[in-house]
């Protein structure tokens, strides 16, 4: 990368840092609420909590398709109260997005959809040819580039998705309840895939209530509830088992209870 | 070149997929540019025709049928001599019958009702200068000249012909403002729907970081091309009607009159330029609200 040593740290330092962050929707609900937070280079991160609990326009802060009421973001060295609208799309390119209903393109194929990412920001031919099949297999999608969305299992689905989010290489890779539509094991498959992403040096933000898939990783956790932080640990568990206090606060039944609801995306 | 290929193949889509919509839009621009074109070609053939009337025979100085032959020649020495006047001729109440009794051979019993004597001799007078208000001074001068029946200038038919002409560009002009605005909200709706259909194209492409501009592009392009055919069809159509109405004038005796209306073939030309860049204004126009106004971030 064509930057000095200093910007390297400073993005090392901190990739995503949320200062006293509060967003309320249209006058009304206080969706998060005075969160403040740091993510680190090269962390994967669960979001939890229950529906509702601000999970996704957490996420949506961070792309800057909300706006703050209050406190302040930086995201990949950014401010993003200082951002004129015209360089958001520039903050996108260095954030993958990955959604519980994948938002493919139904009418191109598998690798259409993931030269489209490549295509629309400007690089050139040459670039996709090499980028796409690459990333293809990475995620293990080599064989079916030709098929149509369609055509795929929803674990294969989501790959794609994936494979699009990553196949410009961005320095943060946020995914939005990317297991909400899987069966147990595609979802263990995906997560390791997000995983193995993670393991080159790229930032992981998974919001989730797939308390199997927090149980087992064993990575960073921040919890949710009501938009506040009310639990951040190094290699935690979706409930909390760590102390009586947190586990009170989002308890195991509560969690599991609110699962099924499923209605965190907008 | 991807980029070139990408705007080509995303406005080819749009435009397929849009046919009906797109048609009616192109359609609709091509009559307003078309309405532009004839108003523009009314201002010049009629400018045209006056400049030509302006420049000729300006007016004309009618002798009492009593006059003195001593007293004609006097007149025309002083005309002739006058600084402000260019040439002059005489026509005689014989020659002025000849004329008359041209114009109306179709109709003898009315000729028979005229004689020689009855017509005035008269003097028509080039004046050097085109401009009506020193020709309306310079003809005041004569008119009180003894001997002098009426001098008649062509300055009330001009004005009036002008007065029409510029009633009917007005009216054109209002036309094609009324049919340009119902163009504008055509390609804006056929955008819209345009976008609306590439919703989740739009989305993604918002996500994974392309600009607005990139985004908008096909979208500019899409309605820029509706203007551009639009353009091009209705100068077509002007050029058409142009050849029509000119041979229409030509051929008949009845419109003889309006034989000395001719656009000429550079402002013909100024005309399709200025119908084409109205029909690409009016494509830009159309699509760039539709752009602001549905691809926000």
């Amino acid at each position: 990368m064509p930057a000095g040593a200093s910007w390297l740290l400073n993005l090392k330092a901190r990739m995503i840092r949320f200062d006293n962050v509060t967003k309320i929707y249209k006058g009304e609900t206080r969706a998060v609420n005075a969160v403040t937070l740091n993510i680190e280079k090269g962390e994967f991160v669960f979001l939890v909590g229950p529906s509702g609990s601000g999970k996704s326009t957490m996420l949506r802060l961070m792309t800057c398709e909300e706006k703050v009421t209050d406190g302040n973001i930086h995201v990949a060295g950014k401010d993003l109260s200082k951002l004129t609208s015209w360089r958001v799309p520039y903050l996108r390119r260095n954030i993958g997005s990955v959604f519980q209903d994948f938002k493919l393109l139904p009418n191109k194929t598998v690798y259409q959809n993931v030269a489209f990412a490549l295509e629309v920001i400007g690089r050139p031919e040459n670039v996709i040819r090499t980028q796409v099949p690459a990333i293809l297999e990475l995620v293990g999608l080599e064989d079916k580039h030709r098929r149509f969305p369609d055509e795929l299992s929803g674990g294969e689905q989501q790959r794609v998705s994936v494979a699009r989010a990553f196949v410009n290489r961005p320095l943060i890779l946020l995914a939005d309840e990317p297991t909400g539509n899987l069966d147990p094991d595609t979802s263990e498959e995906l997560t390791s895939l997000l995983d193995r992403i993670n393991r080159t040096g790229t930032t992981v933000v998974m919001a989730t209530h797939d308390q199997a898939i927090v149980n087992r990783m064993r990575r960073r956790v921040v919890a949710l509830r009501h938009g506040e932080l009310v639990r951040d640990e190094q290699r935690g568990a979706y409930g909390g088992e760590t102390g009586p206090a947190e586990a009170a606060a989002t308890g195991p039944a509560e969690a599991a209870a609110s699962q099924p609801a499923d209605g965190d995306n907008p | 070149m991807s980029r070139i290929r990408y705007f080509a193949r995303e406005t080819w889509t749009n435009i397929r997929r849009n046919l009906t919509l797109t048609f009616a839009a192109i359609l609709t621009v091509a009559v307003g540019v078309m309405l532009v074109g004839m108003g523009l070609m009314a201002g010049y053939a009629s400018g045209n025709a006056l400049d030509r009337w302006e420049g000729g025979v300006q007016f004309e100085v009618f002798l009492n049928p009593q006059i003195d032959p001593s007293q004609i020649d006097a007149l025309g020495i002083e005309l002739q001599n006058h600084p402000e006047i260019d040439r002059i001729e005489f026509f005689s109440s014989e020659e002025a019958y000849a004329l008359v009794s041209q114009q109306m051979a179709d109709q003898p019993e009315l000729l028979a009702q005229v004689s020689p004597e009855a017509l005035p001799a008269s003097y028509r007078v080039v004046p050097r200068s085109v401009e009506s208000e020193l020709i309306e001074s310079l003809a005041a001068q004569f008119r009180q000249r003894p001997g002098v029946m009426s001098v008649q200038t062509g300055r009330e038919e001009v004005d009036a012909i002008r007065t029409w002409f510029t009633s009917f560009q007005g009216i054109v002009l209002l036309l094609s403002i009324v049919l340009s605005g119902a163009s504008v909200m055509l390609i804006f709706n056929s955008i819209r729907v345009a976008m609306f259909a590439r919703r989740r194209e739009i989305e993604v492409m918002k996500l994974v970081g392309a600009t607005n501009s990139f985004i908008r592009f096909p979208f500019m392009l899409e309605g820029m091309l509706h203007g551009l055919i639009g353009g091009i069809i209705g100068a077509i159509a002007a050029g058409a009607l142009r050849g029509h109405v000119e041979g229409l004038f030509s051929r008949s005796e009845i419109l003889a009159f309006f034989r000395s209306f001719v656009v000429t073939s550079s402002q013909f030309t100024t005309v399709v330029i200025i119908t084409v860049i109205a029909g690409v204004v009016v494509g830009i126009l159309g699509s760039a609200f539709a752009a602001s106004r549905f691809l926000d971030v």
